[in-house]
Order: structure tokens, then C-alpha cells, then sequence
């Protein structure tokens, strides 16, 4: 395919020790870019350039990895337009949502918006592109797949259905080029007036009786949680257990 | 179920027993009730119960019980109607409406924007198209506004943003709420606020009010990190949000656009779903899992049961070692963790390691022929017996139950 | 007439010799440049040849004798001949010694021909089938043309038929063993094998030596590459060893990959090397090929990059890295060199680590645990053991390192269990806490060079700190690495296997043990702490304190078969016939042991990953443990039977 692509990427953290990495939908971006135009897809991120978790990308085979040079904390989205608007690109790959910073999603939406192109949510491949017009497949929850047919250029995001990431080799990644650009710098207002925090963990919802009498709080207390402990079925006839299966499918509506 | 009535010495003493969990439901029907016109009334039959030999006795001891006394749970209390007669404001709502009816995040939403529409506010529900929901009154929709329109059907998000902005220029919300989920709510809340130039609040799990107004709290980053602000217009709020509207019913009026919606140009065209083969699916998406271990003889019975079942088939360790799966199919700790719906385990044992892959499975049937293990103290069904068979018969269950559903269609 | 014809031969044969030795020589240097003792390693040649390499193949006594005589015998019967029939010095003396020569040769020659008969599995057939008769026809050509030196027949006999017979026979015999020594025949080996000697990679090898630990890349040189793309990116002195292979399939028959039938054969390995060496393809490599891949389909040159060519990646993925074929090699071949080195350039540059290796080593990036867990729960297992932790208390008598099976719920058993011994035997020990990473272990053997040494300069870093006497650990592979792997990097310490260290707490009495009372047990072997590192003793010594007579397996000590989770095996997981676990296993079966003791995570998790039922499996700390006799214990014991007497008798 002839088409111009660019992905976007930030920088991630690990999901356990929070150490900088690249982020795993940013990858699958630049996956799914590599596999539709190999060598010519261009790869763009916005933020300071000498963030060593960036070669983890050159690391996927990138000869070189745009950056529009920023200091943290600053908005992305002015910078990013600007070069967008200019790189006639025609597809513009990213993750869903960042794994640093707010990451609201917000980025993918807003670009679109400036620029005037599509968005397609949840891109899990593209089928074809012919005179101007994508025919994508578009990731539905539960592995479930949808066909869309968008004009572009547009701009898609990806999750967790695009193509697994390549492993990040470190021979390229030492060798890739990191290019920095110059670009006018925009505070983020959001951090000026909150700041980020550990998370909290979520309180547990309880299941809240309102009982009318004693009998049925005392009957919410003992009854037992749902869940606890199955039914079990013993000694019965394989066309008997089959048919209890076949109850508990038809009931959660998977057999179809 | 044999015609001999006998008595059930247990169920009695519950009868008998006010401080058993089960003695409300043991109770005989009302013999008396208010009739419509404020007069008691009677029902003279509803005395006594069928005695062994088919006489009818009366017990005055209390412990009334028998084979025919029907067991209803008492009939739904009428819940108090919460009306909005002119509303002050408006809170938005847009449930995600999956399959049509109000999912357990809606309800939670709608319970937000009740806490945040106090006495004067009314809550506006935004749907699309068609809906199969009974319950709006009881959810808590104080407006409900349909837009239809064939432009709204299928996926169409851009078009839905435009009805979406109409509804802004109409009510003019003071907050809009939508589910931050992936069954299109979070997609579409974000159109709307690149539209509506609103910078949202996302993935919200509390708002509380302080002195300096309301604040939010939503997870950042990859969830390691929360952010909190002052409460914006546009709010994404996660699941668990707040408490669903338990003790209230509300008005649902039905409210309508004043104009036509603006036609977006159609830029992304539905082309329909795409059929997928449940064994492309990925483990960790898919919704019911057929898994096999160490007990399954027959590795061709148990493809054709998947294939039949339509389950994305999974396998254990040990099946995966000994060669009859793919390395892929592994589920557990150190195969897939897997998010499945149904899981039906096959032959497994239940190693710790297995179990913690299938933590968030939400049913798990087992068929096993150690009534010990611990796949089993897990499962919600067990069937205690040998595999192969009970493979068998459930082929031949489903493509029975296939066949009444087409004769029925027919 | 013949002492025209064999001269003309000898010299002839000798010369091109000379010339194919020379090109065999250019095709070596292709090579990268490495450091060797070149004056100092042939100067100690022979004593390497007829010490270290003698004491490998006299595991097998009748091809050590066939071989002593058939060789011993050429070397004599060639410089003789050189000097006899070459040059015409035909001395009564000498022709009987060169009689004798040959006659040794020739009986060498019967027994090398009887092994052919019938020959096992594991040896080459095709041109190796002929070198028999040709040994055969050159040490009775050679006899027979020297009986009229020695004056035993007459200067003519037998006239013109007979000199052609002999010239015919002579010319076979320099053929085969002069040309084909240095143009690729069987005979190869002894040439190439003999400079292998003298200028191979690990020297300490050689006079009882041991050298296992991974060579270092070196990553601040931009011109090295990352590993071994084409066969040309190996040190010129690995394919000089290449080319020593005899091809004796002593490796095959001990691979665990090859008998679970996973696509890897040591052998045919370091034949593909040989093919990459000297270009061409595999189609007459004569013996076993790769497990499910025919021969014919690969071929390569020194220029051409070898996986996908020569050698497929899931041969190179299949090494468990348990050195079995290294141990039994008679010509002392570093086939794990060979394959981590390969392996690196795969992962370095390319990027392919198969299956779950990529996930690991991203892991390992950023949690330091190959398992991806949060760093901070790397002590969640001592949480109630009140540990002291290097940070607070500066230094220790011993440092004890978890390794990262302190993150595996199993392996915490048997890390609890060793710090019951230490406590119990008074130890002063200390752990490094949270500062402790992955050894880089696992990283290393999966070609991961970079991630490796990262890890060991941060583990460096980290115990440069602190003052301890030694470092004692659970893991057989912490230990082959903090041993012998971190020098390199500047980090040298004393490091135990705790099967060790414990053999040294019973030696000085400081612990008090009863006896083992679960049954008949047999060992297993780690390959990291028997091959890797020669202890086979201490733990046999520990369980012998225990009263436990060990069951041995047929394999065991230096010829232990691996348990399959070496080499990061379980993380590429090619696929095989069956699982190497199950094979160890069924040794283990047949010994009729009701238990296994072990001294290794990975062995435990893989022997315990078996299918029920089957022995059980134990570390040795848990057996030591188990069978502790706590001081305090034994005075409530005494307090408790004064008091039960005292009730009796008011």
C-alpha cells in the first residue's frame, strides 16, 4: 500500500513497577502501521526527546522516531495538528488512551475534530484502501468484529484487538535515530489546577439490604453469597447433566 | 413428581421458626386482604391444606404447610413516585442501552445524575432508536427523550453526536453523563466533547461535594494514577459510579426535539457486522469457553462438541503439554487469563494456577469424575460423571434445542 | 619399482595436503578475531589430546583402546613411512618399528571395522562407513611394503603385481588419511582437531579446569556484532572447533531435546556449522537429522545468515543449555557457545524470541522479575520471618540471595524451609531485600545480552555495598551466574549452593538432625550445579546425613538428564514428541522412589508440572528442614515428661 501512515506514541509505564516502557497500544499502532506499509510509516511523538523508553519503539525496526520536542506537561494537541496538518498523511494510528497523564482518550477525538478527519474507535485492521476510501474492520467487545467503510484521511485509534506488538530488539533500537523538531509550547491548564495521585483502591460495592423486617435481614445475612457454591449433580445420567448445561447456556444466552 | 403428598418436617419447624431465613416464604398465602373499594376480604378456601388422605384439615397451630400451598415472594412494594413538575435544569443521561435494555452501568449513571439533580433538577435520558426497557421509572429517568430516525441506526456516531448537540441546544444540561465504556458510551462521550469543546471528566468513580464545589475523582493514566478537578459539564463515568435508584420511581415523560437534527455528512458507513468464527476469537475476549484437561479422552469428541456449542475451545496445562492444543489455548496463570462469561471445563481438575486464570469468568460449569477437586468447588454446575458421554449428550441437547428453535420459527 | 611409486606418492599426497591445510585455514580466519595463545596452546597440545581428551573418551573403554591404537599407530606409521619409504632410508631398525606401527594400526583398524558392523544410532554412516577399510588398507599396505626393508622377505617379492597391488592400497591409504585429513574427509578431524586443542576458546578447560559460564558481548563496541548472524560472525577458533567434530554422536545420544523430539541434534548442529563454514548443503550429512526436519532442504554459506537457511530457529529455541552435550563431547566442542551466541543475534537484532520470550524479557526491563510482578513484593514471603536486610545492618556472614523464585508460591516452601536451617544452625545471614534483581539468568540464555548486563551491573552495584564472606543461594542458576558470570562485570564473590553451605553446617556439627523418615529417595541433578559447576558430592553428603541411602538413577551425576527447564526452554517451548520433564520422570520411576529430592526452582517446577501420580518431589532444604531437631523443642519435650511424671507418682 502507497499510502502515507503515521502512528503516534507516548511514553507508557508497567503496569506493576510503573517503570517508563513503551506503551502497549502505542505499540500495537505501530504494529499495525509496519504491517501495512512496512519501512514508510512514520512514527511521531510529542515530548522530550531524550526519554530512553522511546528506542523501545526504535527497537520494532524504525530507522527513526519524530519528536516534537516539548517539555512534560504541555499540551500535545496544538503541536500534533500542526505537523499533522502539514505530513499529508492519509491514515493516523494511535493507542486509545495513554498510560501516563490524564489519559482521558480525549487526543484522538480532539485531533480529529481540528483537523476535519474521521475517527474510527477500536481499529483491528484494515482490509483495503482504494481511490480515498478504507474498508476497516473495527474491534467490537467480546472479539466481536465490525466492517466500516471510511473516507479518508482519517484518523484511527487501536486496542487491545490490533496485531500483538514485535518484540523491541535492542541492536535497532541503539541504532535508530531519534529526529527533535521545534515546536511552539502550550501549557496543559488541567495540571496547573489538579495533580495526579496514587490511585486509590476502589471501595468494594456491598450489597445494601434494605430489609422490612427482622426475618429478612436476618434471612440477607445467613443466605449465602451468590456464587459461593454450585449445584452439584451426582449420579445422574449424561442426557440429565447435559440438559442441566445446557439450562445454565441457554439461560446466560451463549448458545446461539 | 409423585402424587403422594408427604409431610416435610423441616419445612414445618421453618414455618413455625420467625427468626428463619426461609419463614416468609413458608407462610400460606393472605387469607385476607383490602380489596379495591377499602373492604377486607376473604378467602375461605385458602384455609387448611390437603392431609394425607386427601381430606382437607385445618391446623390452628400455626405451622400451616402442605404440598399445595403456593410459595410467592410478597408482591413488590409500590415505591414512592419522585415527580419534577417544572425542572430547574437538567442532567443528561445517555445510557449505552445494550440489547436494548438499561445495563447495571446505566443504572449506576442514572443513580449519578439523580444524586446530582437534587429535587429540582430532572434527569433526561437521551436514546436511540428502539428500546425494550420496562424499567425506566424505577432506574430513575425523571425525561425520556427518543430520537429515531434511520440515520441514528447501526453505527453511526458522528450522526448520534449531531442528535446529541441538539439536545444541548434545546435543554442546555447542566452536566451530561455517559458511561466511559467500551459498549460505545466512552466512544461517544468523547465525540461530544471534542464537539461540544467540553473537556470531560473521564473514567469517574467519585464525585463528592466540598466547600469549593463538586470534585471528581477518575482513574489516570493506565489506572495506577488518579486525577481529581472540579466537576466539568461532560462527565465519563465508570462503572460503580454511585448507587443505582433503589427507593423511587419517577415520572418517565416523554420529551421530543423541537427541530429537525442536522445531517451529518456520512464519513464512516456501517457495513455490518462481520461474522467470527468463535475459535478465531482471542481466549482473553471470548464469551463462552469450552477448556479440556487432563480428564478428556476423546480430543475429536471434544472439537465437535466446541464446534457444536459454537464455544471458543481452551485447553489446561496438561492438555496443552500432552500436545492436543495449541500453546495459545492455555488457560491460566501462565497461559491466558481468560474473561469468559461461561466457562465450561471439561476434565480439569483445577490446578491453583488454572483457577486464577479463570477468576473473572462469571459462570463456570465443571464435568469431572472427581467430585473432590477443586475445579468443582469453584464451578456454579457440576455434573459428576465421565466426560465423553456427557460430551455426547450435550451435542445431541443442542442440536435438539437447534431444531425446536427453527421448528418454532417455522 | 615401489620405492619409486611411494615416495612419488607420499610426497605428492603430502603436498596437496599441505596446500588443502592451508585453504582449510583461510576458510577458519574468515572469523572474527579472538585472543589465543597461539605458540603457548600447540606447545600444550598434546598433553591436552592425551590427558583431557583421553579421560572424555575413555568413558567408552573399547573405542579409548581402538582409538589409542589406530591413532597411536598412524602417527608412528606416517612418520615413519615419511621416513622410511619417503626417503629412502631403509634401515633394518626402522622397518621393524614401522612394522610394528602398522601392525598396531592394523589391529586398532579390525576393532574400528567391528564397531561398524553394527553401528548405534548415534554415529554417522556414508563416508565414515569406508574409513575402517581404508585405515585397513593403508596399515597393510604400509606392512607389507615394509617387510623387504625389514628384510623379512626378499627386496622383489612378488614383482610387478604386487607393486601395483601395494601402490594401489598405499595410494588409497595417503588419500584418505593425507588428502582427506585436510580436504574434508573423516580424517579432518584429527587435523582440525588438533589445532582445536591447542587454540580452543576456554583453556581452563583443559588439566581438571572447568569453564561454563557465557562469554560476554561486548556492547560499547559498535563494530562487534550482536551475536552470530552468519557463520563468519563466530570467532575464527569456534569454527576452527566446528570443524574438529568426529561426528561420534555422543551429544545426540545425550541431548534431552533430541529424545523428546524436539527439532535440535547437537551433531547436525555443528555439521550445519561445518556446511555455513564451507558452504554447500546438508544433503550428505549421514547421520540423524533434526527430529521431523529431512535433510536436503537447508544449505548456506560463510556469507549467508544461518537461521532460515541453514539451520531453522526452533532448533537453536529447542536447547535446554544443560551442557550434556558439551560434558560428553571427546573433542571438547562448546555447543552452547554456539547457540547463545546465534540466539543473541535472534533476539539483539531481530527481535524473534519466540512465544512467551518476548513477555519475559519486557519483564525483566521493567520489574526485574522475569515474571512481571511488582518489585515490591519481591520479600511478601518473609513478611513474619523478621529478616535482616542488608540495608539495616551493613554486613553479614552470609548474603543470602532469594533469586526470583521468591515470587513462586512452591518455591517460597523451599525458601522458608533453608531459612529454618540457617536460623536453626545460628547463622548470621542477611538478604539484600528489595535491592536483589533477577541474576539475568534467564535473559542471558535467551540471547538477551544487553538486559543481562544490566541487571548484573545493577546487582553489582548493589552488593558492592555491603561486606559478606559469601553469598549462599536456593537457585542453581543465581549461583552458575553470581559465580562464574559476574567476573566479568567486576563483581567476584564466593558463592555456595545452599546443598553446599548445609553440607558444611552438618560437617561442623552445628545442626542437629534426625533422620529422613518419607520413604526411598533418589537425586536429581541440576545441570547448573553438576555440570555447570562439578558439585555433585555436598548434596548427596546432606541426604546421606539424613540417613537417606539415595536410589541413583542410571543418569545421574555428570550424565544427569535435564528436567527441561534450563536455557529458558519453557518460555520458547518448541514443541517435541513428548515433554523432557516426563522423560526425567520416567527415570525417576524406575528407581522406585517414593520421592525425588531436588536443589533446584526450575527442576521442582518442572518434575512437579508432571502429570499425578508420580514421587513427589522435595528440595533438599525442605528435607533438612523437615528433619531438624530444634534445641528448644527437646527441653519442653524434657520439661514436659518431668512434669507427666511428677502427676504419676504424687
Amino acid at each position: 500500500m502507497s499510502v502515507k501512515i503515521v502512528s503516534l506514541v507516548s511514553v507508557g509505564a508497567h503496569p506493576t513497577s510503573g517503570r517508563a516502557r513503551r506503551a502497549e497500544q502505542d505499540a500495537r499502532a505501530v504494529e499495525l502501521g509496519l504491517q501495512l506499509v512496512g519501512d514508510n510509516l512514520q512514527v511521531l511523538h510529542a515530548g522530550k526527546a531524550e526519554e530512553p523508553a522511546l528506542r523501545a519503539y526504535l527497537g520494532m525496526g524504525l530507522a527513526r522516531l519524530h519528536v516534537l520536542e516539548q517539555p512534560a506537561g504541555s499540551d500535545a494537541l496544538p503541536a500534533l495538528a500542526e505537523y499533522l496538518r502539514d505530513a499529508a498523511a492519509q491514515i493516523v494510528l494511535a493507542g486509545t488512551q495513554a498510560e501516563t497523564g490524564e489519559g482521558s482518550g480525549m487526543l484522538p477525538f480532539l485531533l480529529g475534530e481540528q483537523l476535519g478527519w474521521p475517527v474510527v474507535v477500536g481499529l483491528a485492521a484494515v482490509e483495503s484502501i482504494d481511490g480515498g476510501v478504507a474498508h476497516v474492520l473495527q474491534a467490537l467487545p467480546r472479539g466481536q468484529r465490525r466492517r466500516l467503510k471510511v473516507r479518508l484521511p482519517m484518523l484511527a485509534t487501536v486496542d487491545n484487538a490490533a496485531p500483538t506488538p514485535r518484540q523491541s530488539a535492542y541492536g535497532p533500537a541503539q541504532r535508530g535515530e531519534l529526529q527533535a523538531h521545534e515546536v511552539d509550547i502550550f501549557d496543559d491548564p488541567l495540571l496547573a489546577e489538579s495533580a495526579l495521585q496514587p490511585a486509590k483502591p476502589r471501595p468494594k460495592r456491598l450489597k445494601v439490604i434494605k430489609a422490612k423486617s427482622g426475618a429478612d435481614r436476618m434471612k440477607a445475612a445467613t443466605a449465602k453469597a451468590s456464587g459461593g457454591t454450585g449445584q452439584v449433580l451426582k449420579g445422574v445420567s449424561a442426557r440429565e447433566g447435559a440438559q442441566a448445561v445446557m439450562k445454565l447456556l441457554i439461560e446466560e444466552g451463549v448458545i446461539r | 413428581m409423585s402424587d403422594i403428598i408427604r409431610r416435610d418436617p423441616r419445612a414445618e419447624w421453618i414455618a413455625r421458626n420467625r427468626l428463619h431465613p426461609l419463614h416468609a416464604a413458608m407462610q400460606p398465602q393472605p387469607q385476607q386482604w383490602m380489596g379495591p373499594h377499602g373492604v377486607v376480604r376473604k378467602n375461605p378456601h385458602g384455609l387448611g391444606f390437603m392431609g394425607p388422605n386427601g381430606l382437607k384439615r385445618i391446623d390452628r397451630s400455626g405451622a400451616q404447610q402442605g404440598g399445595n400451598v403456593r410459595r410467592t415472594a410478597a408482591a413488590e412494594a409500590k415505591l414512592p413516585l419522585h415527580r419534577v413538575a417544572e425542572p430547574a435544569f437538567y442532567i443528561a443521561v445517555v445510557p449505552d442501552m445494550v440489547g436494548g435494555r438499561l445495563g447495571s452501568h446505566d443504572r449506576d449513571l442514572l443513580g449519578l445524575a439523580h444524586r446530582l439533580a437534587g429535587q429540582e433538577g430532572a434527569v433526561l435520558a437521551v436514546i436511540f432508536g428502539e428500546h425494550k426497557e420496562s424499567a425506566f421509572d424505577t432506574a430513575g429517568v425523571d425525561r425520556l427523550l427518543q430520537i429515531d430516525g434511520s440515520e441514528f441506526e447501526g453505527y453511526a456516531p458522528e450522526q448520534r453526536v449531531q442528535g446529541l448537540r441538539a439536545v444541548d441546544g434545546q435543554f442546555q444540561p447542566r452536566h451530561w453523563l455517559l458511561p466511559d465504556s467500551r459498549s460505545g458510551g466512552g466512544e461517544l462521550g468523547r465525540r461530544l466533547g471534542a464537539s461540544l469543546g467540553e473537556r470531560p471528566a473521564t473514567r469517574v468513580w467519585q464525585i463528592k461535594d466540598g466547600p469549593a464545589g463538586s470534585q471528581c475523582t477518575g482513574r489516570a493514566g493506565a489506572g495506577q494514577q488518579d486525577i481529581s478537578r472540579a466537576l466539568p459539564r461532560l462527565i465519563l463515568a465508570a462503572a460503580e459510579c454511585a448507587e443505582p435508584v433503589d427507593e423511587t420511581r419517577h415520572e418517565v415523560l416523554p420529551v421530543s426535539l423541537h427541530g429537525a437534527v442536522a445531517r451529518s455528512l456520512p464519513r464512516i458507513e456501517d457495513l455490518g457486522a462481520v461474522a467470527v468464527d468463535p475459535a478465531a476469537i482471542p481466549m482473553a475476549e471470548a464469551e463462552f469457553i469450552l477448556s479440556g484437561g487432563n480428564g478428556v479422552s476423546d480430543w475429536a469428541l471434544f472439537h465437535r462438541t466446541a464446534e457444536a456449542l459454537g464455544a471458543t475451545e481452551g485447553g489446561s496445562r496438561v492438555a496443552v503439554d500432552n500436545g492436543h492444543m495449541a500453546r495459545a489455548r492455555q488457560v491460566g496463570a501462565s497461559g491466558t487469563w481468560v474473561t469468559a462469561r461461561v466457562y465450561l471445563a471439561v476434565g480439569i481438575s483445577g490446578a491453583i494456577q488454572h483457577l486464577q486464570g479463570i477468576g473473572a469468568c462469571e459462570k463456570v460449569i465443571a464435568i469431572n469424575l472427581d467430585p473432590g477437586c477443586d475445579m468443582i468447588k469453584r464451578a456454579d454446575l457440576s455434573i459428576i460423571g465421565d466426560s465423553h458421554e456427557l460430551m455426547l449428550a450435550l451435542i445431541e441437547a443442542v442440536e435438539q434445542y437447534r431444531h425446536g428453535a427453527k421448528r418454532e420459527a417455522a | 619399482m615401489l620405492s619409486v611409486i611411494l615416495p612419488t606418492l607420499l610426497f605428492a599426497s603430502l603436498a596437496l595436503a599441505a596446500f588443502g591445510a592451508l585453504r582449510r585455514i583461510a576458510l577458519w580466519r574468515r572469523g572474527r578475531p579472538a585472543q589465543v595463545d597461539v605458540l603457548g596452546g600447540l606447545l600444550a597440545m598434546p598433553k591436552r589430546y592425551a590427558v583431557d581428551l583421553h579421560h572424555v573418551v575413555a568413558r567408552d573403554k573399547y573405542i579409548a583402546n581402538t582409538h589409542v591404537a589406530t591413532a597411536g599407530g598412524f602417527v608412528l606409521a606416517a612418520l615413519l613411512a615419511i621416513v622410511v619409504h619417503g626417503f629412502g632410508l631403509h634401515n633394518r631398525v626402522l622397518g621393524f618399528a614401522l612394522l610394528a606401527a602398522t601392525a598396531l594400526m592394523f589391529t586398532g583398524a579390525v576393532f574400528v571395522y567391528k564397531r561398524r558392523l553394527n553401528p548405534p544410532a548415534r554415529l554417522s554412516k556414508g563416508p565414515w562407513m569406508r574409513l575402517p577399510k581404508s585405515l585397513l588398507a593403508f596399515s597393510g599396505s604400509f606392512f607389507l611394503a615394509t617387510l623387504p626393508v625389514a628384510g623379512v622377505l626378499p627386496e622383489h617379492f612378488g614383482g610387478w603385481a604386487m607393486a601395483a597391488i601395494l601402490g594401489v592400497g598405499v595410494l588409497w591409504g595417503v588419500s584418505e588419511l593425507f588428502l582427506g585429513m585436510a580436504w574434508g574427509g573423516p580424517m579432518k578431524h584429527a587435523f582440525a582437531g588438533a589445532l582445536h586443542l591447542a587454540w580452543h576458546r576456554r583453556a581452563e578447560r583443559f588439566g581438571g579446569g572447568r569453564s561454563t559460564g557465557l562469554k560476554p558481548l561486548d556492547l560499547t563496541d559498535s563494530r562487534t556484532p550482536l551475536g552470530v548472524e552468519k557463520p563468519k560472525d563466530f570467532t575464527w577458533n569456534q569454527l576452527l572447533g566446528f570443524d574438529a567434530c568426529v561426528q561420534c554422536g555422543r551429544c545426540e545420544a545425550m541431548c534431552p531435546a533430541f529424545a523428546a523430539g524436539q527439532p535440535l541434534n547437537p551433531k547436525k548442529l555443528i555439521q550445519d556449522m561445518v556446511i555455513g563454514l564451507a558452504g554447500g548443503n546438508d544433503a550428505r550429512f549421514a547421520g540423524s537429522p533434526y527430529p521431523g526436519k529431512p535433510l536436503g532442504e537447508h544449505s548456506g554459506n560463510p556469507h549467508q545468515p544461518i537461521v532460515n537457511g541453514l539451520v531453522d530457529a526452533d532448533t537453536l529455541w529447542s536447547c535446554t543449555t544443560c551442557r550434556a552435550c558439551v560434558e560428553e563431547c571427546p573433542m571438547m566442542i562448546e555447543h552452547v557457545d554456539a547457540i547463545v551466541d546465534m540466539r543473541r543475534f535472534l533476539t539483539l537484532e531481530k527481535g524473534a524470541t519466540p512465544n512467551k520470550g518476548a513477555e519475559v524479557l519486557d519483564n525483566l526491563i521493567a520489574t526485574d522479575n522475569p515474571g512481571g510482578f511488582a518489585p515490591g513484593g519481591r520479600m511478601n514471603w518473609a513478611a513474619d520471618l523478621n529478616l535482616k536486610v542488608m540495608a539495616d545492618v551493613q554486613q553479614a556472614e552470609v548474603l543470602f540471595w532469594v533469586g526470583d523464585g521468591a515470587f513462586d508460591m512452591r518455591n517460597q516452601r523451599t525458601l522458608r524451609a533453608f531459612v529454618k536451617v540457617l536460623k536453626a544452625a545460628g547463622v548470621d545471614f542477611a538478604v539484600l531485600g528489595l535491592e536483589e534483581r533477577d541474576s539475568g539468568d534467564v535473559a542471558r540464555r535467551l540471547g538477551d545480552e544487553a538486559t543481562f548486563q544490566g541487571l548484573a551491573r545493577r546487582n553489582i552495584q548493589a552488593l558492592a555495598q555491603y561486606r559478606f564472606t559469601r553469598i549462599v543461594t536456593c537457585d542453581p542458576h543465581s549461583f552458575h551466574v553470581l559465580k562464574n558470570e559476574y567476573a566479568a562485570f567486576g563483581g567476584q564473590y564466593e558463592v555456595r549452593h545452599h546443598s553446599t553451605f548445609i553440607a558444611e553446617l552438618i560437617q561442623g556439627g552445628r545442626l542437629n538432625l534426625g533422620q529422613h523418615t518419607g520413604g526411598s529417595v533418589t537425586y536429581h541433578d541440576p545441570c547448573y550445579l553438576g555440570r555447570y559447576n562439578g558439585e555433585y558430592e555436598a548434596p548427596r553428603e546432606v541426604l546421606r546425613a539424613l540417613g537417606i541411602e539415595v536410589r541413583e538413577m542410571q543418569r545421574s551425576g555428570f550424565r544427569s538428564r535435564c528436567c527441561g527447564g534450563g536455557g529458558g526452554a519453557p518460555i520458547t517451548d518448541v514443541p517435541g514428541k513428548q515433554r523432557i520433564p516426563d522423560m526425567r520422570m520416567e527415570d525417576i520411576r524406575q528407581t522406585e522412589a517414593e520421592l525425588v529430592a531436588v536443589g533446584c526452582p526450575q527442576c521442582t517446577a518442572m518434575l512437579e508440572g508432571v502429570v499425578e501420580p508420580r514421587p513427589a518431589i522435595k528440595d533438599i532444604a525442605e528435607l533438612v528442614a523437615d528433619a531438624l531437631i530444634e534445641a528448644p523443642l527437646r527441653a519442653n519435650s524434657v520439661a514436659s515428661s518431668k512434669r507427666e511424671a511428677a502427676q504419676v507418682n504424687p
